[in-house]
C-alpha cells in the first residue's frame, strides 16, 4: 500500500517539475563559498609554471610553490567536488608570464581570500583553509 | 577550545625559552631577528593567558626547563631549533581554529601564520629547501 502511495506521488509530482517551467533554466546551484580559494589555487599554479616556462633559471625557486598550490587544489577539490572552473579557467598556454613581483602581489590578494574565509569557514574546513592561507602568506615571504 | 588555546600557550612558552638559547648562537644582525621573534611569541603569550584568564580556564604552568629534540652546539643548529619550535607553534595554533570562532578564530589565524612566515624567514637564512610546506601546522 505504502509502496503504490508513493508511486502515485510519484506520478502526480514528475510531471509539475518537468511540465510547465520546462523553459526556465535549470537554477544555479549555490557555489560553494570555496570556490574561489580553489580557483586561485590553480591559476597561481598554472602562473608559476608559464613563468618557470619562459624563465628556466627561476624554475627551481618557484616550482615548489607551484606544487602547494597544486596540493592545495587538490584538498579544496575533494570539498567542493571537480568544477567547471577547470574548464573555464585561463589556459595556461595563452595568459602571457607574469613576473616575481606580479606573483607575490597574486600571493598577497590569494592570502586575503584565504584568511577571510578561514574566519568564518565551518569548524571541520578551518584548519585546511588556515593552513591554506598560512602558505600563501609564507609565499610572500618566499618571494621577498 | 580551552584545551587547544591552553596547548597553543604551552607551544609559545616553549617558543620562549628555546629563543633564549637560539640567540646565544647566532651572529650580532641574527640576534635581532630572534629577539623580534620572541617578543611575537611573549606578545602571543601574554594574550592567551588574559584569554584564558577571562575564559576561567587553567593551564598548566610554564616548566623550568625543557628537554631539547636535539643539542644546540653552533648557528646550525640554533637555526634548526627556532624552525622547529616555529613549526611547533604553528601547529599548536592550527588545532584551535576547528574549537573557535570569531575573534578566538583570527587570533588563531594571524598566530598561524605568522609562526609560518617564521619558520620560512629561518629556513631561509639557514640556507634550508624547500622554503615553505603546503600546509603549515600540519603534523608531517
Amino acid at each position: 500500500m505504502l509502496s503504490v502511495t508513493a508511486a502515485a506521488a510519484l506520478a502526480v509530482t514528475a510531471p509539475a517539475g518537468c511540465g510547465f517551467f520546462d523553459n526556465d533554466p535549470e537554477p544555479i546551484p549555490e557555489p560553494d563559498p570555496l570556490q574561489p580559494v580553489l580557483d586561485e589555487a590553480r591559476a597561481l599554479a598554472a602562473a608559476y609554471d608559464r613563468l618557470a616556462a619562459a624563465q628556466p633559471d627561476l624554475s627551481a625557486r618557484i616550482t615548489p610553490l607551484a606544487e602547494d598550490h597544486r596540493a592545495h587544489a587538490a584538498e579544496l577539490e575533494r570539498l567542493v567536488g571537480a568544477s567547471p572552473a577547470a574548464s573555464t579557467a585561463p589556459s595556461a598556454g595563452t595568459a602571457p608570464a607574469g613576473t616575481l613581483a606580479e606573483m607575490r602581489t597574486a600571493e598577497q590578494a590569494a592570502a586575503r581570500t584565504a584568511n577571510a574565509s578561514a574566519r568564518t569557514a565551518p569548524a571541520d574546513r578551518a584548519m585546511l583553509i588556515g593552513s591554506i592561507a598560512a602558505c600563501r602568506a609564507t609565499h610572500v615571504e618566499a618571494l621577498r | 577550545m580551552n584545551e587547544q588555546l591552553a596547548a597553543a600557550l604551552a607551544a609559545e612558552e616553549a617558543a620562549i625559552y628555546a629563543y633564549g638559547l637560539i640567540g646565544i648562537r647566532l651572529s650580532r644582525n641574527q640576534v635581532t631577528a630572534a629577539r623580534a621573534a620572541e617578543a611575537d611569541h611573549r606578545a602571543r603569550r601574554d594574550q592567551l593567558v588574559s584569554r584564558l584568564d577571562q575564559l576561567k580556564a587553567s593551564s598548566a604552568p610554564a616548566p623550568a626547563g625543557y628537554e631539547l629534540p636535539f643539542p644546540v652546539t653552533d648557528r646550525e643548529s640554533a637555526f634548526k631549533l627556532a624552525i622547529h619550535v616555529e613549526d611547533g607553534v604553528a601547529q599548536a595554533w592550527r588545532a584551535t581554529l576547528a574549537t573557535t570562532t570569531g575573534a578566538d578564530r583570527a587570533t588563531g589565524l594571524s598566530a598561524l601564520t605568522s609562526a609560518a612566515v617564521q619558520a620560512v624567514r629561518w629556513r631561509k637564512v639557514a640556507g634550508v629547501a624547500p622554503l615553505t610546506m603546503a600546509f603549515p601546522g600540519r603534523a608531517t
